[in-house]
C-alpha cells in the first residue's frame, strides 16, 4: 500500500517537473505577456485557468512559477545539504572541544530570527535572485548538520573506521571513502523532507515581498496576489494553491517513502 | 454504557463549538464599542514618519495634523475646502491680496493652557524657513516677502521677512505679490503654528533631530484634539482638547488613526468592524462595490496626480529624450480604463482639472509608441539596445505593484528596455526619494491649496519636494514671476508656460488624475468630501 502511494507521489513530482519545464514553452502566451483589455477572466477555452487583472494567462504563470519554486526548492536544499554534511561530519569526527564549539554555533544560529537575517542580507547584498538560495540554504543546513554529526559519532567508533585509521588512512580519506557513503541515506531522506520546507520559506519570503521580483512569479507570489483578491477572483488563489499543496504533499510522501526504504526500522514502527 | 458516554462527549463538544461560535460572532465589534465611546477609527495608510508639522510631507501625517493642530484659517464645517475661523477669528487684506492682517482668537490656548500668540506664529515661520532645519515644505512659505532669501541663507535677519506681530493677537503678513489663494494655503500644515515654549524647552529652533517635543506627554498642540498616545506601527490616538477655543462644538471624544499599509488588509478590517472609514481600497474591488451600490462605497473627486519621478542625476535619465520616450510609451488611457476603473482620468499634464476654473492644463502627455521609439534611438538606444536595467521604486501596496507591472510591460513592449519593480516601506521610500537613491519612483501629489502653483512650485531648483534633481533656470524664473504677477489672467498664463516647459522636459511622468475611493460606515456624519483631503474633524459625529 505504502509503496503504491510512494509511486504515485514520485509520478506526480515527475509530472510536475516535466509540466513546469516544458509547459511554458508550449503555451501560446508568455508568462509576463499582458492583455489589459482582457482584465481578469474566468477559466475559458483560450485561457484554461483564467487570467489575472493584467490579462496574463494564469496557466502559463503557474507553470512558470512552478519552475522558480522547484528551482529554489532543489538548489537551496543542495546548498543546505553540502554545508550541513561537511559541517556535521567535521564536527562529529573532530569531537571534544571543537565539536562542542561547533554545535554551540549551530545553537546560536538556530536562535537567530530568519526573516531579520534575510532582510539584512538583502540590505547588504542587494536584491539578487541567487540570494534566496543562499539565504534559505544558510538557514536550513543547521538541522542537516545535527543529523550528520549524530551519524558520524556512531560511525567513527565502528571497526571499519578504526581499521582504516590503523592502516594509516588520512582524515580526508576516512571522510571521503568511509563516512560519506554511510551518511548518504539519512542525508537523502532529510533533504527530500527539506525541499517542501524550503518552498514554503520561499513562499513566505515572496509573500512579504522579499523574494522573487515581478514580472517573474513563484507560487508564493501567485498565492499572495491571489489572496489579495480572493473574494472577487477566487481562481487566482485556488489554482496556484492547488499546484503548490499537491507538490508539497507529494514531496512529503516521497520523503516518508525514502525513509522507509533506507531505514527498515522506522518502517516497522509505522506498521506497529 | 460506553455509548452513552460517547454521545455525551459528542454533545458536549458540539455545544462547546456552538457556544464558541456564538461568543465570537456576537461580541461587540470594535466599531460598535467605539460608537458608544464616541471615538472615530480611521485607516490612515502608513505609519507617520513624524508628528512635527514642519518636518512632515506625507498624506498620513496630513490627516493627523488636521486633528491636533489648527492654522490661522480652518476648513469649514459644511465644506472642508471652504474657509472658517481657526486660530484667527477674523482676517482682512489690503484689497490687492498682498498684505493680510489676522486677528487671533482671544481665547486661543495651547493644549497645556498657555495662550496662542503671534510669537508662536513668528517662531513657527522662522523655524520652517531655517536653512538648517531642512523642512521639505519650506517653499510653501515662499509667497511671504523675503522668505526665499531667508531660507536660502542670503538674508540672516528674520525681521525682514514679511510677517510681523502688531501686538500679541494681531499678525500682519506681507507677500511678494498678490495671492488670492492665501486662505486656502493657510489650511496646509506647513503654515500651522508650533508651540515656541515647548520646542525651545526640548532643543534648538533649527535642530532637525529635536523630535522629543512630539512624543506623547511632551506634545503640545492647538487643535481640536490633542495627542494621547503614539504606538509605532499600532496607532496614533488623539483625545478631545479641553483648551481648544471652540471645544464646545466638538462632538467626538477622540480619534484613532491606524496605520494599515495594505489596502486589502484595510478593507478586511473595515468589513470586520474595526474601522469607521478606510483611507483607500483595493483597485480590484472598486467595480464590485460600484455595481452592488454598496452603502459603504464612496468615490469623491480629489485634487491629486499620480506620477513617476525620474532621477535626472542618474544615467540614462539625464537625457531628456530618454525621459520623453518613457513618458510617451505609457498607455494612460488603457491604464485608467482597464486597471483602475474607478473614474480616474489619464493625466495629459500635471495639474488636475478642477484646480482652478480659469486654468487649462497643457495637453503634453500622450501615448505615441512610434515617437517614443524614435526618441529612444536618438538618445543612443535603438530598440532599447544597451539600455541599463533599472528599477521602478514603489512603496508597499498592491495597487502600486499592479500599476508598476503594467508600466513595466509597456516599456518592455514598446521600447524593449529591461525594468524591474522594487518595493520599499514608506519611510525608506521617502528617504530614497529625498536622497535621490532611485531610478524611477512612484509618487503622487495631493494639492495643498486651490491653485495650480501647488502642483508647479515644487519643481523649482532645490525644492524639498522636487526630489528628481531636475533644475531649469527658466522654470524657476517663471514660477517666481508668477508669485509677483498682479494680473490674474497673466499669472495663469505664466504658470501654463512653466507647466508646458516642465512637461516637455519630463522629469516626472504623470500617469493619472485620482479619484478618492474609500469605504465609510453610514453612522459617520460630517466627514465630507474634499478636493484637498482637508478634514473638519470637529464637525464629525457618530450617529449609529
Amino acid at each position: 500500500m505504502r509503496s503504491r502511494i510512494n509511486a504515485c507521489a514520485l509520478g506526480l513530482i515527475v509530472m510536475l517537473v516535466i509540466l513546469c519545464g516544458v509547459g511554458p514553452e508550449l503555451s501560446p502566451y508568455e508568462q509576463s505577456q499582458q492583455n489589459l483589455e482582457l482584465k481578469a477572466t474566468n477559466p475559458s477555452l483560450s485561457h484554461w485557468l483564467g487570467t489575472d487583472p493584467l490579462g496574463r494567462d494564469m496557466l502559463t504563470r503557474i507553470l512558470h512559477g512552478g519552475r522558480v519554486s522547484l528551482e529554489v526548492g532543489l538548489l537551496a536544499t543542495a546548498v543546505a545539504a553540502v554545508i550541513g554534511v561537511f559541517y556535521g561530519m567535521i564536527s562529529g569526527l573532530a569531537g571534544g572541544r571543537a565539536d562542542a564549539a561547533m554545535m554551540r554555533v549551530v545553537d546560536i544560529l538556530y536562535a537567530f530570527p530568519f526573516i531579520n537575517f534575510v532582510i539584512l542580507l538583502m540590505v547588504i547584498v542587494g536584491r539578487e535572485f541567487w540570494l534566496i538560495f543562499v539565504a534559505i540554504g544558510a538557514v536550513e543546513w543547521l538541522t542537516m548538520a545535527r543529523v550528520v554529526r549524530g551519524q558520524v559519532l556512531a560511525l567513527k567508533n565502528l571497526e571499519f573506521v578504526t581499521a582504516a585509521r590503523a592502516s594509516g588512512a588520512g582524515f580526508w580519506h576516512i571522510v571521503w571513502k568511509h563516512l560519506l557513503p554511510n551518511v548518504t541515506g539519512p542525508v537523502i531522506i532529510y533533504a527530500s523532507l527539506t525541499v517542501p520546507g524550503v518552498m514554503l520559506l520561499e513562499a513566505a519570503l515572496s509573500f512579504l515581498g522579499l523574494g522573487i521580483q515581478p514580472p517573474d512569479a513563484s507560487w508564493g507570489v501567485l498565492i499572495r496576489e491571489g489572496a489579495s483578491s480572493m473574494e472577487t477572483y477566487p481562481w487566482l488563489l485556488l489554482y496556484p494553491g492547488l499546484f503548490f499543496s499537491a507538490t508539497l504533499l507529494a514531496l512529503n510522501l516521497l520523503g516518508d517513502g525514502l525513509r522507509d526504504a533506507f531505514d527498515p526500522k522506522s518502517m516497522s514502527q509505522h506498521q506497529a | 454504557m460506553q455509548w452513552l458516554v460517547r454521545i455525551l462527549i459528542l454533545i458536549a463538544a458540539v455545544a462547546g463549538i456552538a457556544w464558541f461560535h456564538q461568543v465570537r460572532t456576537h461580541r461587540p465589534t470594535r466599531v460598535e464599542e467605539a460608537n458608544r465611546k464616541g471615538i472615530l477609527l480611521l485607516g490612515n495608510g502608513t505609519e507617520p514618519a513624524t508628528l512635527d508639522p514642519q518636518l512632515a510631507s506625507g498624506q498620513p501625517e496630513h490627516m493627523i495634523f488636521h486633528s491636533i493642530f489648527e492654522g490661522l484659517i480652518a476648513p469649514a464645517a459644511g465644506n472642508p475646502d471652504g474657509d472658517a475661523p481657526g486660530a484667527a477669528e477674523s482676517w482682512t487684506h489690503d484689497g490687492t491680496f498682498t498684505t493680510w492682517t489676522f486677528k487671533l482668537q482671544p481665547q486661543g490656548r495651547w493644549s497645556d493652557g498657555s495662550p496662542v500668540t503671534t510669537a508662536d506664529f513668528l517662531f513657527a515661520y522662522q523655524r520652517i524657513l531655517s536653512p538648517k532645519l531642512g523642512a521639505d515644505y519650506a517653499t510653501m512659505l515662499y509667497p511671504l516677502l523675503n522668505a526665499e532669501a531667508y531660507h536660502s541663507g542670503k538674508l540672516k535677519d528674520f525681521t525682514q521677512v514679511g510677517v510681523k506681530a502688531l501686538d500679541d493677537h494681531t499678525l500682519q503678513v506681507t507677500l511678494t505679490g498678490p495671492a488670492p489663494y492665501l486662505p486656502s494655503m493657510l489650511k496646509h500644515y506647513s503654515w500651522f503654528p508650533v508651540p515656541k515654549h515647548v520646542i525651545e524647552k526640548h532643543g534648538k529652533i533649527d535642530d532637525r533631530g529635536n523630535t522629543r517635543w512630539t512624543r506623547p506627554g511632551n506634545m503640545v498642540c492647538n487643535g481640536t484634539f490633542r495627542l494621547k498616545s503614539w504606538l509605532v506601527n499600532q496607532n496614533v490616538e488623539v483625545e478631545r482638547n479641553p483648551h481648544y477655543w471652540d471645544a464646545a462644538s466638538v462632538k467626538l471624544n477622540g480619534i484613532v488613526f491606524l496605520p494599515i499599509v495594505s489596502d486589502t488588509t484595510e478593507e478586511r478590517a473595515f468589513l470586520d468592524g474595526q474601522l469607521h472609514a478606510t483611507l483607500t481600497m483595493p483597485l480590484a474591488k472598486i467595480p464590485v462595490y460600484r455595481e452592488k451600490k454598496s452603502p459603504f462605497f464612496h468615490s469623491d473627486p480629489l485634487l491629486s496626480v499620480y506620477f513617476y519621478r525620474c532621477n535626472v542625476t542618474r544615467k540614462p535619465f539625464d537625457d531628456v529624450n530618454v525621459r520623453r520616450a518613457l513618458a510617451l510609451a505609457i498607455d494612460r488611457e488603457s491604464i485608467t480604463r482597464n486597471i483602475l476603473r474607478a473614474g480616474q482620468k489619464p493625466a495629459t499634464g500635471l495639474t488636475p482639472p478642477g484646480t482652478l476654473a480659469d486654468y487649462h492644463t497643457p495637453d503634453v502627455m500622450r501615448f505615441d509608441p512610434a515617437e517614443a521609439k524614435r526618441l529612444l534611438a536618438a538618445a543612443g538606444y535603438p530598440d532599447g539596445e544597451g539600455f541599463p536595467v533599472f528599477d521602478i521604486l514603489i512603496n508597499t501596496s498592491e495597487a502600486h505593484r499592479t500599476l508598476a507591472e503594467a508600466v513595466q510591460a509597456m516599456w518592455k513592449k514598446h521600447l524593449n528596455i529591461p525594468v524591474r519593480v522594487l518595493n520599499q516601506d514608506w519611510g525608506v521610500n521617502l528617504d530614497s526619494q529625498r536622497k535621490l537613491d532611485y531610478d524611477v519612483c512612484r509618487a503622487a501629489w495631493v494639492g495643498d491649496y486651490l491653485d495650480p502653483s501647488t502642483f508647479l512650485a515644487m519643481w523649482q531648483t532645490g525644492d524639498g519636494n522636487n526630489n528628481t534633481g531636475w533644475s531649469s533656470p527658466r522654470y524657476d524664473q517663471l514660477i517666481s514671476q508668477s508669485f509677483r504677477e498682479g494680473d490674474a489672467a497673466k499669472r495663469l498664463q505664466i504658470l501654463k508656460e512653466a507647466e508646458t516647459l516642465m512637461l516637455n522636459e519630463a522629469p516626472v511622468l504623470p500617469v493619472y488624475w485620482y479619484t478618492h475611493s474609500y469605504l465609510m460606515r453610514p453612522e459617520v456624519k460630517g466627514l465630507l468630501p474634499s478636493l484637498l483631503e482637508h478634514r473638519c474633524y470637529k464637525a464629525v459625529e457618530l450617529k449609529p
